[in-house]
């Protein structure tokens, strides 16, 4: 980094004569340094992954969950500094039930991405604070059939409302990331975390824009990418942690759960297989060179 | 025992005991409705605003509106419900600004709901949401006395609704077209103003769907008949 | 106690004489205590061999006006349990509204729900007991039914005053009054429910809803009914009262004497 040793790496909310706010580029190198964790938009579905990293033998195998609900129908995961993630899902769970108690309806995904980008990017204003560690995914899916305000009571025409705009959609599998900057953007597929240049590359080859994979299918090349990402990773030791939310015919009707153990169990054995299958090829490991997606600016 | 002491429902519990009110205040002894038609929704009300027996208002608009396609029809004290819309309908300007999209009809039910709970012991207000989004189509939303949130085909709200539950029972039919849906509102208000001493005057109704919202005005010297342009 | 929920939580007019409104109104901070305005109903449930029956009617009542007839007042939590809602509507959607958020918050730990029917109850009879200590009393009578911590069959209410009760036959309302005489025939103690089949219970409650209906002025005739066991829950929200006997009227006539 050119300007170090200049001063203006030493606080938050000062900008280098260039323009930029290292504290904010210091917090993405603290990204940069945990375990990968990806999203992946289905078209019936979400999945939620990470490489969760063993930092001890002395640790419960498939305790500390690393993946958080945050409502009912949401659900987080972040790299990074993994306090600052706490910190995160514990406001976002406030931002979701506030939201709850004001409008008696859930919070849409997009709209607690935007309240959480709102509060990351405060975080970067004042030299009292640091910016957040951490980069997370938060996925989601919006009722696509119409909801009671909560509490209500009575049923309206039995024949449904008339009126209602004819081949219009509404809600479904939502999926966005959120920088440390407070930058963030919705995703089809999205990677984050020391892998998440491999990562990236594997979600592009799933054509994931033409919303044809099916959810039960991005289970298994979830699996398979963690596996994939942890080869940059490949002295220490992981665990897969998985959630997933479905739609309402699907497996978790619309909620947030982690992925069962014999689903699990059968996307890592999959995975395994694949990764041994081309085992040769897989020497040209890249440097920590910055991809073009990977940068701080808009 | 039943309904003894003051503040109380009356024995037909509609008509709101004149004790519950705040002395010398204004009543909207009222008829209104909302009903769900092919297209949206109608909102209709009479005009009738008295003082114990003496008509304040002869002309009132009992029908607010509180966003581009939602609406309400005010029953119960005038100042409450007034207050009430009022804050509604400040915060779903909020909430079309804060969130660029259009508020539903169910945020406006669930913002006048959680105002007439939290504050029933000073309340006296009976609503009815009435609105119309690309989402849900018309929807129709009555918060009676204490706050509760009734979801329904259509409603009927203040002390004429008593006296026209039979003709609105006997006359309802779900997915009226537009002219049918008018008739219908039309004359349950004309039965509810014949009967009710404290509703009368004109008839006003808002009809909601998504063209907007379209005012409609009958007056009780051409007995109702033909819409005053 | 009467029955009638605007009498609930007051002193027995029979013990006390009439109850001074006025008291309420006397100057002091607190202004609170409200009264019930749009009510439901009687709740009746019933334990059998396997698990919980409870019912209740779809009506809210304004006064003696019948005026909402589709208020579903069952309400189910986590697969395990059922609530049955007596009394004012609102502070039903309240609660409504409370146990989705417990709900979701028991969903932020990863090993699923642990609440079962007997920390439901616990919770909400804290709840009614925390208000009508602040003096604003949740103006409800409830019936948990489902199943316990060690899955066996759960029943127990509370009221607006934080009171707690539990039996093999619970009802509240007039049902207190008029299904529970009938329900502690078929089920006078634990033992004797335990021996229940799902189809007697069923029957015994289904009747005891139709002679509530019969002589409680603030029922109808269209109510839900669900079965809690292990396999799950199973609601019924739209149910009509069946096979109900009206024809003898035909045999009546005047009051007296008269014959024609």
């Amino acid at each position: 980094m050119t300007s170090i040793g200049t001063g203006y790496d030493l606080t938050n909310s000062v900008f280098s004569p260039d323009g930029r706010n290292f504290q904010v580029e210091y917090a993405v190198k603290a990204v940069e340094n945990g375990g990968t964790s990806i999203g992946i938009r289905c078209k019936d579905g979400v999945v939620l992954a990470v490489e969760k990293v063993i930092t001890s033998k002395l640790l419960k195998p498939g305790a500390n969950k690393r993946i958080a609900t945050i409502d009912r129908h949401m659900g987080v995961v972040s790299s990074g500094l993994v306090p600052d993630g706490r910190h995160f899902v514990s406001r976002a769970r406030d931002e979701a039930a506030s939201w709850r108690q004001v409008y008696k309806t859930p919070i849409t995904t997009k709209d607690l991405a935007s309240r959480m980008g709102g509060y990351l990017q405060a975080y970067t204003l004042y030299s009292s604070v640091r910016p957040f560690g951490i980069t997370a995914i938060v996925a989601g899916w919006d009722s696509e059939v119409e909801l009671p305000v909560d509490g209500e009571v009575g049923s309206g025409p039995s024949i449904g409302s008339g009126g209602k705009v004819e081949g219009k959609k509404f809600g479904g599998p939502a999926l966005y990331m959120i920088e440390p900057s407070g930058l963030y953007w919705g995703y089809y597929g999205a990677a984050t975390g020391k892998g998440r240049q491999s990562a990236k590359a594997e979600l592009e080859k799933l054509d994931l824009a033409s919303g044809n994979l099916s959810l039960q299918d991005g289970v298994k090349e979830a699996a398979k990418i963690i596996y994939i990402a942890h080869a940059d990773n490949k002295d220490k030791e992981f665990e897969l942690e998985m959630t997933w939310i479905s739609n309402l015919d699907g497996p978790t009707k619309g909620r947030h759960e982690e992925v069962p153990k014999d689903i699990l169990e059968e996307a890592e054995r999959l995975a395994k297989k694949e990764l041994e299958g081309d085992e040769d090829e897989e020497e040209t490991k890249e440097e920590d060179k910055p991809a073009d997606g990977d940068k701080m600016e808009e | 025992m039943e309904f003894g002491t003051t503040g109380m429902l009356n024995e037909d519990g509609i008509h709101v005991d004149m004790e519950r009110l705040k002395k010398g205040e204004v009543n909207l002894g009222t008829s209104i409705m909302a009903i769900n038609f092919k297209d949206g929704v109608i909102l209709g009300a009479d005009s009738r605003t008295t003082t114990g027996a003496y008509i304040a208002n002869r002309v009132t608009d009992k029908l607010t509106q509180v966003h581009d396609t939602i609406w309400c029809c005010r029953s119960g004290s005038a100042a409450d419900t007034q207050a009430v819309a009022d804050i509604v309908q400040y915060q779903l300007g909020m909430y079309g600004i804060m969130n660029g999209r259009q508020p539903t009809t169910q945020t406006a039910a669930a913002m006048f709901q959680e105002l007439c709970y939290e504050n029933k012991d000073r309340l006296s207000a009976g609503l009815i949401i009435a609105g119309w989004d690309e989402r849900h189509g018309g929807q129709v939303y009555s918060i009676p006395l204490g706050g509760s949130l009734h979801k329904q085909p259509y409603a009927i709200g203040g002390s004429g609704s008593t006296y026209i539950y039979g003709y609105c029972d006997a006359n309802w039919k779900e997915g009226m077209d537009e002219e049918e849906a008018v008739n219908f509102v039309k004359g349950a208000l004309q039965e509810a103003i014949k009967w009710d001493g404290s509703s009368g005057g004109v008839i006003r109704m808002v009809v909601l769907t998504k063209k907007g919202a379209n005012r409609h005005l009958y007056l009780p010297d051409t007995n109702y008949a033909v819409r005053h342009e | 106690m009467n029955h009638l929920p605007q009498a609930w939580g007051r002193p027995r007019d029979d013990y006390y004489g009439a109850y001074d409104a006025s008291y309420f109104q006397s100057n002091g901070p607190n202004q609170h205590t409200q009264q019930p305005i749009v009510t439901g109903t009687s709740v009746v449930a019933l334990k059998f061999k396997d698990g919980v029956v409870i019912a209740a009617d779809n009506l809210a009542s304004y006064g003696s006006l019948a005026r909402f007839t589709d208020v579903k007042r069952l309400r189910t939590f986590a697969d395990t349990s059922v609530v049955g809602f007596g009394g004012d509507v609102s502070d039903m959607q309240y609660l409504d509204r409370l146990l989705n958020s417990l709900d979701t918050e028991e969903a932020y730990t990863s090993s699923g729900h642990t609440l079962n029917a007997r920390n439901l109850h616990i919770y909400l009879s804290k709840v009614l007991y925390k208000r009508r200590s602040d003096f604003n009393p949740l103006w409800n009578q409830v019936l948990v039914a489902g199943l316990d911590e060690e899955k066996k069959p759960f029943l127990a209410s509370a009221d607006l005053l934080g009171t707690t009760f539990s039996a093999p036959s619970l009802a509240t309302g007039f049902g207190a009054h008029l299904a529970q005489p009938l329900l502690r025939k078929v089920a006078p103690d634990e033992e004797a429910a335990a021996t229940l089949s799902k189809e007697q219970a069923l029957e015994a409650v289904k009747e005891s809803m139709k002679v509530l209906f019969y002589r409680d002025a603030r029922s109808m005739d269209k109510y839900s009914i669900a079965v809690v066991t292990k396999e799950g829950i199973d609601l019924k929200e739209n149910e009509k009262l069946e096979n109900q006997s009206w024809a003898f009227a035909d045999q009546i006539r005047g009051y007296g004497t008269q014959v024609n």
